[in-house]
């Protein structure tokens, strides 16, 4: 469900684009680990219907809900940047594209069972109490006492086996594959439900995402929705009742504001969070945004916005990042160059290694992420955050690649027999000139874009010539789920409770990916390796942390000895940037009392921060 | 000041070693402007930086990383670095080269495709004349960015060569219309009938006898086109359509957007760039409208 691309956009024009098709797909595809007609089912590329009909705030106006608020007292007032880049039509939470903080794993208005913090890779309560395994294929979730939804109506088992069966009618959800995985959802008692995993595909990492990404909706108002037969994505919900602290009360094309819900179930829980309202300005770019977090106008960011540290250290200004040095962020998920590997000469594992070794990847991390990842490593599996427990430094050592010109040349001139023509460009043995090759990401992904920039730059150095083209996002969205291409920066899952298990199987697994021509939602190139399955699906299985560990090394190896794809750098998967002039007291990695997210776990800031005055 | 002079001394009769030269400058006794100079003196300048810059500094690969994101100027970066860490005192250089040589090619394109129009139409009249202006009327009610913009997204790889022609095969109806104007005031000139009765054809006199008595004024929309090709450069190159693996003055500010120069301080990734557009389209401007006045004997100033 997480993926780098999901939050992290970084340019005006298509950010919106970027943000609905990837959530569009990975609601889908990703998510649905299950079969390829499970994901077929809603695997579309086009914008969703929400954003298209029935818009009531297509005007300037603040909706008139009643207690419309207006006014929004700075110091009582959290602004937070980034995350809603177009008018807001809907706060429907199963809308891909949905109007911020209805979709997502955000809590502050639909709430999950749990929330997942990517710092530790574990789930924290939200709904849910506590999580019980008693057995590798059960799962016993308990409720927390008195939760109720914002209108006063308890909120009880019944509402959560009501929300995810509706995935059992309605293919539409986004979580439509939950039964693959899930053979038995059953009500114990009021604050208690029991989840009997499927034995024949035994995920419970995967079930644990479902767990920390499903709203759970009020069963009271969403069953008449349910029966009346309309596809439930497409219901505009402009006056959304979760279970959350704080409520809608206000959204125009200029802003969404939140107030909190001084009757939330949560505040004998978790306690009162600190601001009484909540803004999400809603920029024009990417710049309007970054100077807002730098004049101190918002409060909390989540946009690229490069050279960030000259705020502090130029510039004097209480701003910050998770960590004060580089790479300032945590990484949360790894964009892939995709080599078509059933396009010749890429066909050629030689040669994918080759260009592995000819990328500066230091560079990248330096010049395209503005410093914000650390070099990337030949490893699927992400280095620092959740994931750094399954990480094998000395497996990538041994079998993985890093920036060697030198290396690249030997390879080809020693192991493909290539002659550099006078052109210092290499021709292989059969005529094959290298190049030009035609690498492609979508126009606007600014940071994606560079790092093309430079791999072409790299590769022109040892003698490959790469030619970058940056269609718009739609074209891509379709051309590369169907494997018409040739080089292509992509996206994967990021961390998540499911990762790096599915990330692997987003990389290496061939079951249940359609021919060339034919959407895909994982392995975009079509790479196959008979050995793959058997060790994805023990890893998907198996509770034990060492053997799984044991299962990505081996998958890795695998991943590393093919390059089927070529990791370029980290992302993080939210940018978090705080200006403390208004509010002080963020989480850092020197205060880390919640993770670096405003979704998710990540709630919890709400919770710590202070006013300044 | 000899030169500012010139026209001064066209009544002495009095040799001066240098009285050849000022006699070339006067451009054949018609008078030569301050604005004139000036306008050449900048694209001179410009020409050289462009065209020289490289060879009297060394070739340098524009595209070559040489620092980090944004670097300030120093002793070894002039201009500072872009986003990229590329030098971008060497990209100035090679990105003017680039603009001039799209512009010319935009401009000489143009300008053919117009003035082939034009003395067509405006040369034979009837219905060959209200078809060639009907078309050049619909072209001209198309906005012509519309119309780059798709070609560039249609053409996958394009060279400097290939945006050249884009911009110049979009940008030609005014041009069109102009001549055609002039030639159908020229059709009823006396030395028309002349080159008729000595049995002159169509091609002849469009060339022989049309053309050489507007060649002033088919140059100076040629100047505009290419002032004009090189702003469509710029800005298609501003929306990320630019020519590929080359640099150009348009790609510079591109990434200067995406990378937010502006906000972050690096003046130098935007305000070269910027600065050297606006010199070349007022030089040209400048060109022209002096030129209009040289060619031109009721505008020349007293």
């Amino acid at each position: 469900m997480r993926s780098d691309a999901r939050r992290t956009d970084e340019r005006f024009a298509h950010r919106l684009t970027r943000r609905h098709f990837v959530r569009g797909i990975l609601a889908a595809g990703a998510l649905a680990a299950g079969g390829l007609l499970a994901s077929c089912r809603q695997g579309t590329a086009t914008p969703t219907p929400a954003t298209s009909a029935q818009t009531p705030a297509a005007g300037p106006t603040v909706i008139a809900s009643p207690g419309a608020v207006t006014e929004f007292p700075r110091n009582e007032t959290l602004f937070v940047a980034g995350f809603q880049w177009g008018p807001p039509t809907t706060f429907n939470p199963m809308t891909p594209g949905t109007g911020w903080p209805a979709g997502d794993d955000f809590q502050h208005l639909y709430e999950t069972l749990f929330g997942f913090n990517l710092l530790t890779g574990g789930l924290e309560p939200q709904l849910g109490q506590k999580l019980e395994q008693p057995d590798a294929a059960t799962m016993v979730i308990t409720l927390h006492q008195g939760t109720k939804w914002q209108d006063g109506k308890p909120l009880t088992a019944d509402d959560v086996i009501f929300t995810y069966e509706l995935a059992k009618e309605h293919p539409e959800v986004p979580y439509n594959t939950f039964f693959d995985y899930v053979s038995k959802i059953s009500k114990v008692d009021d604050r208690t439900i029991r989840l009997d995993l499927n034995k024949e595909r035994l995920n419970p990492g995967l079930v644990k995402q479902f767990l920390s990404t499903v709203k759970i909706l009020p069963k009271h108002i969403w069953e008449e929705r349910a029966k009346s037969g309309q596809t439930l994505t497409e219901i505009v919900d402009t006056e959304p009742v979760g279970s959350g602290p704080y409520k809608l009360v206000g959204f125009s094309p200029e802003r969404v504001a939140l107030q909190r819900d001084d009757n939330y179930w949560g505040i004998s829980v978790f306690g009162t969070p600190a601001p009484k309202y909540i803004v999400h300005p809603i920029f024009k770019s990417n710049d309007e945004g970054n100077l807002a977090l730098e004049q101190g106008r918002v409060d909390i960011s989540q946009q690229f916005a490069p050279k960030i540290w000259e705020m502090w250290e130029k510039k004097n200004l209480p701003v910050g990042t998770w960590f004060k040095q580089p790479p300032y962020h945590v990484p949360g998920s790894i964009p892939l160059l995709f080599i078509n590997v059933n396009k010749k000469p890429w066909d050629n594992p030689t040669l994918r290694r080759a260009l592995a070794y000819a990328i500066n990847y230091a560079q990248i991390a330096e010049l395209a992420m503005s410093r914000y990842s650390i070099t990337a490593n030949s490893s699927l599996i992400i280095p620092d955050g959740a994931e750094k427990r399954f990480y094998d430094q000395v497996n990538v050592d041994q079998n993985g690649w890093k920036y060697d010109p030198q290396r690249a040349i030997q390879t080809l001139e020693r192991d493909l027999g290539a002659k550099k023509g006078s052109d210092g460009i290499y021709v292989l043995p059969d005529g094959t000139r290298l190049g030009p090759f035609k690498v492609e990401c979508p126009y606007g992904w600014t940071d994606w874009q560079t790092a093309l920039e430079l791999v072409a730059q790299s590769a022109k150095d040892v003698g490959i010539e790469i030619n970058t083209e940056f269609p718009d996002a739609p074209v891509l969205f379709t051309r590369i789920p169907n494997g018409d291409f040739e080089l292509a920066l992509w996206f994967v899952n990021g961390v998540s409770p499911a990762s790096p298990w599915i990330r692997f199987r987003d990389v290496l697994d061939s079951r249940g990916v359609p021919p060339v021509g034919q959407q895909a939602f994982w392995n975009y190139n079509r790479y196959n390796n008979p050995a793959v399955a058997d060790l994805l699906d023990r890893a998907a299985a198996s509770q034990n942390e060492a053997e799984q560990k044991q299962l990505f090394s081996e998958l890795d190896r695998i991943f590393m000895k093919d390059a089927p794809a070529i990791p370029l750098m980290y992302r993080p998967l939210e940018f978090y940037e705080y200006n403390e002039s208004v509010w002080t007291g963020f989480p850092n990695a020197d205060n880390p009392v919640a993770p670096p997210s405003q979704g998710g776990a990540g709630i919890k800031i709400l919770y710590v921060i202070k006013p300044k005055s | 000041m000899y030169i500012a002079a010139a026209p001064q001394t066209r009544t002495t009769s009095r040799r001066h070693p240098l009285a050849f030269l000022a006699s070339v400058l006067r451009l054949g006794g018609i008078g030569v402007n301050t604005r004139f100079w000036i306008s050449i003196g900048l694209l001179g300048a410009i020409l050289v930086f462009g065209l020289l810059g490289p060879i009297v500094l060394g070739k340098r690969d524009p595209l070559r990383i040489v620092g980090g994101l944004y670097d300030p100027p120093s002793s070894k970066v002039w201009l500072g670095t872009d986003n990229f860490g590329r030098d971008v005192f060497t990209q100035l250089m090679y990105g003017t080269r680039t603009s001039l040589t799209i512009g010319l090619i935009a401009g000489a394109v143009a300008t053919a495709i117009g003035v082939v129009i034009g003395t067509i139409s405006g040369f034979r009249g009837g219905m060959l004349e209200e078809a060639l202006m009907g078309i050049t009327n619909v072209v001209i009610t198309i906005p012509s960015i519309v119309i780059l913009i798709l070609l560039s997204i249609a053409i996958a790889s394009r060279s400097v060569v290939v945006m050249g022609l884009i911009i110049g095969i979009t940008s030609w109806p005014w041009t069109a219309r102009a001549v055609r104007a002039q030639t159908a005031s020229l059709r009823a000139r006396e030395h028309l009938d002349i080159a008729r009765l000595s049995g002159a054809g169509t091609l002849s006199l469009i060339l022989w006898d049309i053309i050489p008595y507007m060649l002033s004024y088919i140059f100076m929309a040629f100047v505009l086109q290419f002032a004009s090709g090189i702003l469509q450069e710029a800005a298609l190159s501003l929306l990320g359509l630019g020519p590929s693996n080359t640099i150009s003055l348009g790609i510079m500010l591109h990434w200067s957007l995406l990378w937010e120069a502006v906000r972050t301080g690096a003046w130098w990734a935007f305000f070269p760039p910027t600065v050297f557009l606006t010199i070349i389209a007022f030089a040209l401007l400048l060109l022209q409208s002096s030129l209009d006045e040289i060619f031109n004997p009721r505008l020349r100033r007293k």
